[in-house]
């Protein structure tokens, strides 16, 4: 993001938020806003579908503020030949971006680990046992990065799963929260990434109240973890409710 | 893959209700941990870090480099886990990626701190040369030559020791006529700066087996583990880093009883690892003066 309007002042960028004037970052501010206009534990509106793909299993879409996600799922299927018998199901996760999906062009370094981190948010929730000898493909695309990209991910992706019928515990929802100084940030934007001191990333199962995926970076005293858990936790419980609205919304339109 | 018995798997279960273990242990103590520094003469620091069965090499080079645009005072560090098929037949091929790869983005979370630098356990600043034009790159390498569980902590504290051995070569920057110049550098290869290892946490996976949990877990034991967590704790017992590693959903309240757990257990393993450090420092400097 940094030095990105310095560097190419000639192109245009279609990220609205990436346009704005970059502020440096005055952490003794406390009237500083962001740049959407939100208060601080403000989430960004959250837009939900499910049966996003066709010819998929399960699908979802995704858009909160600028980050747009499109998941599918596939399966349960027969796992792959070279796969050793298993008595409970495996879940195979893929999270890629599309070429435009960030400010500068081709495939941000972490999708590797965003796959293994989306494995790990969502094994918790699902009922392996409920099919044997076959695998689930969870396949995540972002249309487009506008920062939380990996709660958003989880978030959609939980959903795509309960489009597909697939067993689950409990829906996944997930919220991250970014340090900036003294203040915590929920639902940050891709700009405010980029400045922040340490984020945390809960994946929790609203109704169990269980975490199944808690990540933590940069530098926290206790007091503050238990501040930002509870934001998180109390904003995953929202997200659950507008989760289950839009599966009850899908399942009471009559189909064509 | 660990083949257990159910009798086994009970076994361990049992022994970890109990508070003792398989091997004798309780429930939060570590097997003994050893520590040999300076073993790779090519790198600027190295260590072996054995820890029961498990027994991981970390080594850091220096090299110079261009500051990344957005932080033009700092260095840039890099982490990579390699998963040797030495250590288990599966890692093979492209078996031992993915743990690679967990193990990296998992060690790079606990040990560079947040994306503006604030709460790292190396401090990228000492590694700038001449701002926005040279700085140091450090790239750390982890080599797994033994599994026997808890892999993290071992190559958390090989890393934390191979830190306490790099030598960086003082860099001096020649005087140029013209600001705009290309800065010359003078590397030394006879003066060396030492690092700053104090600031490094140390990382304390809390495995759950049953209702417990335990530290440094075998194997065995993580096979029969529920979930697990890797805290990143530093001297002061404030937290550096935190991930799951995956399995069954958590309560909030465990994971904040697990994170005073791990603080608790922080305090002991780092006095520890500092003087095994130390020893180990010790014993490699009389092995140069015997060479020399």
């Amino acid at each position: 993001m940094a030095g990105k309007s310095s560097s190419t002042p000639a192109t245009y960028a279609p990220s609205v938020s990436g346009q704005k004037k970059r502020r440096p970052l005055i952490q003794a501010d406390s009237d500083w806003v962001r740049p959407d206009g939100r208060s601080f534990h403000q989430c960004r509106p959250a837009f939900l579908r499910t049966g996003a793909v066709n010819s998929a299993s399960g699908s979802a879409y995704a858009e909160f503020g600028n980050t747009k996600v499109i998941v599918s799922v596939f399966g349960p299927r027969e796992s792959k030949k070279a796969m050793m018998y298993s008595d409970t199901g495996r879940l195979n996760c893929n999270v890629t971006y599309t070429t435009f999906a960030t400010p500068l062009r081709g495939q941000p370094p972490e999708t590797k680990d965003l796959s293994s981190m989306l494995h790990k948010a969502l094994e918790g929730a699902i009922i392996l046992k409920s099919f044997p000898k076959t695998t689930v493909d969870v396949f995540a695309l972002v249309l487009e990065s506008g920062g939380s990209d990996l709660p958003v991910i989880t978030t959609c992706a939980s959903l795509a799963l309960a489009d597909a019928g697939i067993m689950l515990y409990d829906m996944v929802a997930s919220v991250s929260v970014s340090c900036l100084g003294k203040n915590l940030l929920i639902d940050p934007v891709s700009e405010e990434e980029s400045y922040q001191d340490g984020s945390l990333v809960i994946t929790c199962m609203p109704s169990r109240n269980e975490v199944t995926q808690m990540t933590v970076t940069g530098e926290w005293s206790t007091p503050k973890i238990h501040e930002a858990m509870q934001l998180c936790l109390d904003a995953c419980s929202k997200l659950g409710k507008i989760m289950r609205s839009c599966l009850k919304d899908a399942a009471s339109v009559p189909q064509d | 893959m660990v083949g257990l018995s159910l009798g086994e798997q009970n076994f361990i279960k049992g022994g970890i209700a109990q508070d003792l273990r398989t091997d004798g242990r309780k429930r939060i103590s570590y097997r003994p941990i050893f520590v040999e520094t300076g073993v790779i003469p090519q790198a600027s620091g190295s260590a072996r870090v054995k820890l029961g069965g498990t027994d991981v090499i970390a080594s850091v080079k220096a090299e110079l480099g261009r500051p990344a645009p957005s932080h033009p005072d700092q260095g840039k560090v890099s982490i990579n886990v390699d998963c040797s098929p030495i250590a288990e037949p599966t890692f093979e091929g492209r078996g031992g990626e993915e743990l690679s790869t967990e193990l990296s983005s998992a060690l790079q979370r606990c040990l560079l701190g947040g994306k503006s630098g604030a709460g790292a356990g190396i401090d990228l600043s000492s590694l700038s040369i001449v701002q926005g034009k040279h700085c140091w790159d450090l790239y750390i390498e982890g080599l797994v030559v033994s599994s026997d569980g808890n892999l993290l902590d071992a190559l958390g504290a090989a890393i934390k020791a191979a830190l306490a051995n790099t030598a960086i070569p003082k860099a001096q920057v020649a005087a140029s006529a013209l600001p705009d110049d290309e800065p010359e550098i003078d590397v030394s290869d006879e003066e060396f700066l030492q690092f700053d290892t104090t600031s490094v946490p140390v990382i304390i996976t809390l495995t759950k087996v049953g209702r417990h949990y335990i530290v440094d877990a075998t194997t065995e034991e993580e096979s029969q583990m529920s979930s697990a967590i890797s805290i990143s704790i530093n001297r002061q017992g404030r937290i550096c880093g935190l991930t799951k590693r995956g399995g069954a959903g958590l309560d909030p309240s465990i994971i904040l009883d697990m994170i005073s757990v791990a603080k608790h257990v922080s305090e002991q393993l780092i006095n520890k690892l500092d003087s095994e450090i130390a020893a180990a420092e010790a014993c490699d400097d009389e092995d140069d003066e015997m060479d020399s």
